[in-house]
């Protein structure tokens, strides 16, 4: 909801030339050029980027990205290869031959072996590894799925289940450990199953919308149309009418698979005008969501591509081609010149870009990657919309963003994660976890998430350039509409409270892609706590804005609202300085209804303030005595009491509740002072009784002959 | 009366003794004196005619002469008293004020107890007295605690000077007095008529001794409602834009919220109560119509024959009938004048009071004096429920009048309304009923003098005590009274702390604990023979209620 007008305005930005892109690949790329290659497969499973050759594998790390990367070299022998894809614990190289082999290299021994199809009327569509309990590897043939464990001792696979079914075709990302099967004659019947180390899950079967075009023709779907998508954990599906040119949506529930929602394409010409290069960020387009945005402005990736290119100043001068292939979950692929992007976000502009602070934030608040540079924008964000006195309610709905975030950031344990990860490697301010998991969320985050893009390994080779342009024209189309089509949308979209029915029954155990990932990644959250708030926001804010402190209150005052509904402990630091500011303001008779009712909680640091601000305000300093009581702190108050020159009732208190640190000569002093023999004798007296050998210290003499004195004098007047 | 008395070892005299017993000595003179002379000078035949009080207010500096006494009298209750009689009455109270005054300038006569007659003196402002003066009848229930008469002349000052400003500033205005008369009666007149039971009036008596008439009652609220409400605060006054503004918000006959001064707070909760919340609405509203329209002759009610003035004295205060007649010399606005406030149809509170028509919803809004700010601010009052917010923005800053409050209340409407509801919903949860705050075995009155808070057992209850339990704790109340009196003299600014347990009786504890400027009373009537039980039950709720603000021992 809140993301919409934010998603639109960025992407108007996006589309404007003086605009700032949100999006960048940094220079130089990972080249990935070796002599003989026979083309480039991705291994989302283990983010490796792998180039065969005829003997050889070359594989890259992808994660975490870097440039100067080396690729490991693995032998294999001579043969076609229809798709390559290492074991998740990369000990081994599955190396599908032809659709009916596969063959397994082990890595460290060179030990082979070959799995063959058992009967002649199957073949093999691909295969996957998976890190479900009961088995290592998938391979999907015609005749439905089978699962195989790995025996180590015998080096060969060994058949754990088979699910029965035709296939026509298959889709599966490691991301979502989800397979989605095609049947049928259009191929438009799905089996879908999650095989992840929780176990297996089967799907209902379910239908793909298709629209005919004719009475008699029925087109077929094609893999090609058909994406899965992971946004935070939540796992949807695109489809492409091709017919109907409409992308059709659907969530995956354990029990449900719900259409989510329909937006048209529009025609190949105005692609062709814009000439973006974009394979399938589709369902950020869709979704409406900010941190979808950042993907779908185009023309601001190609922007900052050429300025790069212009700068490289080499023969990469032209470095958009249409071999780009987008690979998981940020990757470019560029196949023709063989080299590797990284996409970056970048946050600056994307925070900048918005003035609807709570969505940039609640946007912010979600990134892993570059948890510490998302924080400290959210921080410099917090602090200039308070110090620019933008409305409350704004700034309310900002604090609820924040102190949300941080309250579930507490609850998964991400954020001491987070700090712990920080600290260890202290050079690196920006830790980004080796999982690079955007997903690590828990199911139940709701709303405005990051989509990522799926590809299968097998595809990378496939995607043909013709595929490439078209998928670019169609995705561009609906980028520069999508303003107008999320508001029809994005209900759907955003709150699982709206649907209706099978949604709603469904909506108790939505399948959860990232079960696994949550283990596999390291991350920090850019959650701000309570402290941070008050030294990094309230603070400063503090200093800058000198006088008329009611705004400030006014924001605290919101900032205390959030915690307490999200039930986070507020700095007693931020209560201190709430009474400096309303004791500034002179509103006592508010600070007064602060304290009473415990808007500001009792503690050390409140009362001693209270008793400062209270020099001016005789009530104000009664509830800080009044607090320091309460808290028990029973020194501070039976100090404050002979300080106020009560010495009797300090007396009377310290004896009650123990107090036993304060030297007997603060007491005597005040009584002298206040020139009252008898008291002075009753405290004397006090004193000899409780303290034993209290006569012989220089105390009882002092004050004893002082005590003689004022007697003898009284009685000479 | 007393079986036994207890008090505090440490609440010993102070050095000043000397003069405490001087000045008791000085009043006992006077007792005697003022009894002669009361009698002497036909004091003692008024009570017949105005049901035993006399409520006059004269100023010190006026009619010095021979011959211009009059000048001096600014208000005199019953006002169909012959002239020579409320002039005797003065005179007396005069020459006490001028003789007291020898012996302690700062603090002239406070009370004189005459065989008959209880003289309560309150210097309202300098020179400016206000004396009542009570009958001694045989009434068993005519038992009055000297400072809760007190407190009635400082309500009646203080509520007077929010509306018209300070007695001596009219006064100055007008140097012949018509004027504050003129403005004085009708007032007096307005708010004493609150006091009516039947055809009499009943002042606070003893039965009343579990109440503090100078106190704001307050709403207990969790953390999260009163975060609700400071922020609805906050909302409030910002609608008012930069303007500095005050608020007040009540819920009943409770206050929320207030960002006024205590003194003010006072008083603007206090006619909060009085004419603007639900409850001092309904009595109102009822026999309100349309029809009536225009025709705003107040002066119906019950105790006209009793409250009105005979003819002679009209002249001199002038008409205390502010009916829009035009043939008064003075336009007086008569703010406590009863049902006179409804509530419109956008939920802002209405009243002609101040001019206007109220048939046409074209009235003035209604002004009060701020004692903190000293100044004049407009008085926006908006109910919603139980709910009722008072906004108080200076005359000032408000530049084309009526207009401009007018726009200022549909911006408080976009701004605030939202808030409004969500904070009478969660006021309404929270809210305990009448009973919230009866501690079952308890009848107590709690007093926190810092801040002008009091808390007690509700009416309903209290009505349950024995005569006896409510004789024994005024008494103790006046006991207490004076000690906080003398040591008030004694020692300025330092608070005493004073515990007294006295049994009555019927067996009844009536106990008092002051500390810290916090003040607890309490009748225990079921509590058992010993002063430990009562200590204990006295503790106890101490613990639970005050945060053992009184638990010292």
């Amino acid at each position: 909801m809140s993301g919409k007008a934010s998603s639109s305005q960025a992407s108007i930005g996006g589309l404007g030339s003086g605009s700032v892109s949100h999006v960048f690949i940094q220079y130089p790329p990972l080249r990935c050029n070796i002599p003989g290659s026979r083309g480039f497969y991705y291994d989302d499973g283990n983010k490796l980027l792998l180039s065969p050759t005829s003997n050889q594998v070359f594989s890259w790390k992808t994660a975490p990205f870097s440039p100067n990367a080396a690729p490991n070299i693995d032998s294999i022998t001579e043969g076609p290869i229809c798709s390559i894809r290492f074991s998740l614990d990369e000990k081994l190289i599955a190396v599908q031959r032809s659709n009916t082999s596969i063959q397994f290299f082990h890595r460290e021994t060179g030990e082979t072996f070959t799995h063959r199809c058992k009967s002649e009327s199957e073949s093999i569509l691909g295969f996957f590894w998976t890190d479900c309990p009961s088995c290592d590897i998938v391979v999907v043939k015609t005749s439905g799925l089978d699962l195989y464990a790995y025996d180590h001792a015998l080096k060969s696979l060994a058949l754990v289940e088979t699910k029965k079914m035709t296939v026509s075709w298959y889709v599966y990302t490691h991301e979502s450990r989800l397979v989605l099967l095609a049947s049928g004659m259009q191929c438009k019947t799905f089996h879908g199953f999650q095989l992840s180390s929780v176990g297996i899950i089967r799907l209902p079967k379910f239908e793909m919308v298709m629209a005919k075009p004719e009475a008699n023709s029925k087109p077929v779907l094609a893999s090609e149309d058909v994406y899965i998508v992971t946004v935070y954990g939540r796992i949807y599906c695109l489809q492409v009418d091709r017919v109907a040119m409409v992308l059709h949506s659907y969530r995956f529930y354990r029990d449900a698979i719900i259409q989510q929602g329909s937006l048209p394409i529009y025609s190949h010409k105005v692609a062709v005008n814009s000439r973006a290069p974009i394979s399938a960020p589709l369902p950020v387009l869709f979704r409406g969501f900010p941190r979808s945005d950042s993907f779908t402005s185009r023309p601001g990736t190609k922007e900052s591509e050429s300025l790069e290119a212009s700068d490289s100043n080499d023969n990469e001068a032209i470095i958009y081609g249409d071999g780009w292939t987008f690979l998981v979950p940020d990757l470019i692929c560029d196949i023709a010149n063989k080299r590797l992007w990284k996409i970056h976000l970048d946050l600056e502009a994307i925070s900048a870009s918005s003035s609807e602070v709570p969505s940039v934030l609640e946007f912010l608040q979600r990134r892993k990657l570059e948890a510490n540079k998302a924080k400290q924008l959210c921080l410099a964000i917090t602090r200039t919309m308070i110090l620019e006195r933008r409305p409350i309610n704004m700034v309310a709905k900002a604090m609820d963003v924040l102190v949300t975030s941080y309250a579930l950031s507490l609850k998964t344990g991400s954020y001491f994660k987070g700090i712990k990860t920080e600290r260890t490697p202290s050079s690196v301010p920006n830790v980004s976890g080796p999982g690079q998991g955007e997903d690590v969320n828990t199911g139940r985050t709701d709303g405005l998430g990051k989509s990522v893009q799926q590809e299968s390994a097998s595809r990378v080779n496939s995607v043909s350039v013709g595929r490439s342009s078209n998928y670019s024209s169609e995705t561009e189309d609906s980028s520069s509409f999508e303003p107008l089509k999320i508001s029809s949308n994005d209900a759907q979209f955003d709150s699982g409270k709206v649907d209706t029915g099978a949604r709603s029954s469904a909506t108790g155990n939505p399948l959860n892609a990232s079960v696994s990932e949550q283990q596999e990644s390291q991350l920090t959250s850019p959650a701000i706590s309570p402290d941070e708030m008050y030294r990094f926001v309230f603070a400063p804010a503090e200093e800058e804005m000198i006088g008329e402190p009611s705004y400030l209150v006014s924001i605290i005052l919101e900032f205390f609202r959030s915690a307490n509904l999200e039930k986070v402990k507020v700095n007693p630091n931020l209560y201190v300085l709430t009474v400096q500011l309303l004791a500034r303001s002179e509103q006592y008779a508010e600070l007064g209804l602060f304290v009473i009712n415990k808007i500001i909680e009792p503690s050390k640091e409140v009362a001693l303030q209270l008793l400062e601000s209270g020099r001016q305000n005789f009530q104000i300093r009664k509830l800080g005595s009044d607090m320091l009581r309460q808290v028990s702190l029973h020194q501070d108050y039976v100090l404050l009491l002979v300080q106020d020159g009560y010495y009797l009732e300090a007396l009377r208190y310290a004896r009650k509740h123990k107090v036993t640190t304060i030297r007997p000569s603060l007491f005597l002093e005040a009584a002298m002072t206040s020139n009252d023999s008898q008291h002075l004798a009753a405290v004397l007296r006090f004193f000899s009784d409780f303290i034993p050998g209290f006569h012989s210290t220089s105390d009882f003499s002092t004050y004893y002959h002082i005590l003689n004195e004022m007697n003898s004098s009284s009685v000479v007047a | 009366m007393l079986e036994y008395s207890f008090s505090k070892p440490n609440s010993s005299r102070s050095p000043s003794l000397v003069t405490e017993d001087l000045r008791s000595f000085i009043s006992k003179i006077y007792t005697v004196y003022s009894t002669n002379s009361a009698s002497f000078m036909g004091l003692s035949s008024i009570g017949t005619a105005s049901d035993g009080m006399q409520l006059c207010i004269f100023d010190l500096r006026r009619g010095q002469h021979e011959g211009q006494e009059l000048d001096k009298i600014l208000y005199f209750f019953p006002a169909d008293l012959p002239f020579s009689t409320q002039l005797s009455v003065i005179g007396l109270s005069e020459g006490l004020i001028t003789f007291t005054r020898i012996f302690s300038p700062e603090a002239a006569c406070e009370v004189i107890e005459a065989e008959r007659h209880s003289h309560v003196f309150y210097e309202a402002e300098p020179d400016i007295w206000m004396v009542m003066i009570v009958e001694k009848s045989k009434d068993s229930e005519a038992i009055w605690r000297i400072d809760a008469l007190r407190e009635v002349l400082k309500e009646i000052h203080s509520l007077f000077v929010m509306f018209h400003g300070s007695i001596r500033a009219l006064l100055e205005r007008e140097p012949g007095g018509g004027l504050t008369r003129a403005h004085l009666y009708p007032f007096i007149m307005d708010y004493l008529r609150d006091f009516l039971v039947g055809k009499k009036l009943q002042l606070p008596s003893f039965r009343d001794c579990l109440m503090e008439r100078r106190s704001v009652q307050m709403l207990t609220v969790g953390r999260e409602a009163a975060i609700e409400v400071q922020t609805l605060v906050r909302i409030l006054e910002s609608s008012a834009g930069n303007l500095p503004c005050f608020s007040l918000i009540l819920f009943q006959d409770l206050l929320v919220s207030t960002t006024l001064s205590p003194e003010d707070t006072i008083n603007l909760y206090k006619y909060a109560v009085l004419r603007l919340t639900p409850l001092a609405l309904s009595s109102g509203a009822k026999s309100w119509s349309y029809l009536r329209k225009g025709n705003s002759s107040s002066h119906v009610s019950i105790g006209s024959t009793l409250l009105s003035t005979g003819s002679v004295s009209e002249q001199f205060y002038g008409s205390h009938d502010a009916s829009p007649a035009g043939d008064n010399r003075y336009h007086v606005t008569r703010p406590l004048q009863h049902d006179k406030w409804f509530k419109g149809k956008d939920g802002f509170l209405i009243t002609d009071i101040w001019g206007g028509d109220i048939g046409s919803l074209n009235v003035t809004t209604p002004t009060v004096w701020l004692h903190q700010t000293e100044e004049r601010m407009y008085l926006c009052a908006y109910q919603y429920k139980s709910l009722t917010i008072i906004l108080l923005i200076p005359l000032s800053s408000i530049l084309n009048g009526d207009q401009g409050v007018s726009i200022l209340k549909q911006q408080l409407l976009e701004n605030a309304s939202l808030k409004i509801l969500k904070v009478e919903e969660k006021l309404s949860k929270g809210w305990g009923g009448e009973n919230a705050y009866h501690v079952s075995g308890y009848r107590y009155l709690l007093v926190d003098g810092n801040r002008d808070i009091s808390r007690a057992s509700p009416p309903t209850k209290v009505t349950t005590l024995s005569k006896e339990s409510l004789l024994a704790l005024n008494r103790l109340r006046e006991e207490v009274d004076a000690e906080k009196s003398r040591a008030k003299w004694d020692n300025p600014g330092r608070e005493k702390d004073l515990e007294v347990c006295i049994r009555a009786k019927n067996n009844a504890w009536a106990v008092a604990r002051i500390t810290g400027g916090k003040e607890l009373y309490m009748v225990l009537e079921k509590a058992n023979e010993t002063l430990l039980y009562a200590s204990d039950a006295v503790e106890k709720f101490s613990n639970r209620y005050c945060s053992g603000t009184f638990s010292l021992d």
